[in-house]
């Protein structure tokens, strides 16, 4: 079954009074999220490489009365919903996940150097991108985030959509450049682009998993940081929110997308992820019946770095 | 005035094992640096790690946190849930390039001695790496 026939049928046999989706944004290469409530408006629903939020964000404001409702699931979407799941913020009998296998996010900034780019001059063709005509490798575009992707078809699902080509792409360790650098390289590159960012908090609202009503960045009492973006408050700010999503993370780059300076924050939180996944056998979004890394223990957890 | 630049460091120390380990090195008479600060904790396991963000945010250039040995806590488990949570916080600011100015022990209530030592190491630690860099570009608005 196709996405449109299979959103169009749920809606229409009353399975679900809403499909949380993609629709065209006003801007070219942008689409943005939509709740379809009637079966007439499927047609205006799509799934491009330029679906880059993470809908599941939107399953934890969604309108009074729709208790279950069907989301469009790439596979980070499907992992932050099995985490929203696993953290009590969703019921799963309430959530029908719609999978489509995803192709990979097209980071848009890559397309800037194209002046006046329509987006009917880029399309997709097998592990390509054909921009006005000429072929690229699809993978020296996509998001970082993508580039390492390990699930790209979500892991739980109720339905799997049909026909979705996923080109299949070497699973690429993103951080390892960083991480290859000597340390004061790294401290560097870091201290600019933390020094860099506004605190817009954009990273923060396209996250699946920041859904406090009250964040610590913005709590009085107690106070951890000002609200003005300087390198030290920016620095409690991202490093405080590595933390809160250390093991809770699902590695979907939503964050990235959303920033307007293009700072590549979520560095810090694959790195979290790698450290939690090697020491703590642990991935977010991924089992619902886990123990979350932060609430149990071993006792032979690695204990070297203390004095 | 123009006294050479000093570390300040911030301990946190839980009440049941290392903060009667320091008390043990006072009332012993053993010398320690003076530049760490401390700060009575219930339990590492209560250190959140905003607490030791926040103290390098105003400026500490070094954090030390320090609980009972595991097995000893006080509350069974608490070191134990530290231990990952400083683990990842660990690996996290080596990433970020700034390993060393955030160290972790564990010191009972009897070692006077060794948590001189720590106080020792951790003191020379953060004097080699200088000042907090968060320092840079200080801005003069404080946390209320």
């Amino acid at each position: 079954m196709t996405l449109h026939d299979a959103a169009r049928k749920l809606l229409e046999e009353h399975k679900v009074q809403g499909v949380l989706g993609y629709r065209k944004g006003s801007l070219p290469f942008r689409t943005r999220p939509y709740l379809f409530r009637d079966p007439c408006e499927i047609e205006e629903l799509v799934f491009t490489p330029f679906c880059g939020l993470n809908l599941a964000r939107y399953l934890l404001f969604l309108p009074q009365g729709i208790e279950r409702v069907a989301i469009v699931a790439k596979g980070c979407d499907g992992r932050a919903c099995v985490a929203l799941v696993r953290e009590n913020r969703l019921r799963r009998e309430n959530l029908l996940i719609l999978g489509v296998p995803c192709p990979g996010m097209v980071d848009t900034r890559k397309l800037a150097e194209w002046e006046g780019l329509k987006e009917h001059e880029v399309t997709l063709r097998g592990g390509e991108i054909v921009v006005r005509g000429v072929a690229y490798p699809l993978a020296s575009f996509l998001d970082a985030s993508c580039r390492r992707c390990r699930y790209r078809s979500p892991l739980v699902y109720d339905i799997l959509v049909e026909g979705g080509e996923v080109p299949s792409l070497p699973q690429e360790d993103t951080l390892r450049e960083l991480r290859s650098l000597p340390e004061e390289k790294r401290w560097e590159f870091f201290r600019k682009e933390l020094s860099r960012c506004i605190r817009c908090y954009a990273c923060r609202n396209a996250c699946p998993m920041c859904y406090c009503k009250e964040c610590f960045a913005e709590s009085h009492k107690p106070s951890f940081l000002h609200p003005s973006p300087t390198l030290r408050d920016n620095f409690v700010f991202h490093i405080g929110r590595a933390m809160h999503l250390a093991g809770r993370c699902v590695e979907c780059g939503a964050c990235e997308r959303a920033c307007p300076l293009g700072i590549p924050i979520a560095t810090m939180f694959l790195a979290v992820s790698d450290t939690v996944r090697e020491h703590f056998a642990f991935e977010a979004g991924v089992d619902v019946t886990a123990p979350a890394p932060f609430v149990t223990y071993r006792e032979d957890d690695p204990n070297a770095f203390i004095r | 005035m123009n006294s050479p630049w000093e570390p300040k460091i911030v301990a946190f120390l839980c009440h049941w094992c290392s903060y009667a380990g320091a008390d043990l090195a006072g009332v012993s008479r053993i010398q320690y640096p003076p530049n760490i600060r401390v700060v009575r904790v219930p339990c590492s396991g209560s250190v959140d790690p905003l607490y030791i963000l926040k103290a390098l945010r105003e400026g500490a250039d070094g954090v030390l946190v320090s609980g009972c040995h595991p097995g000893d806590c006080h509350y069974l488990s608490g070191n134990y849930f530290a231990r990952r949570k400083f683990l990842v916080l660990h690996e996290l600011l080596a990433f970020l390039g700034l390993r060393d100015r955030v160290h972790f022990s564990w010191v009972s209530a009897s070692e006077g001695q060794r948590f001189a030592d720590v106080v020792k190491a951790v003191t020379e630690a953060v004097r080699s790496l200088g000042p907090n860099p968060l320092r840079e570009g200080e801005s003069t608005c404080d946390a209320p």
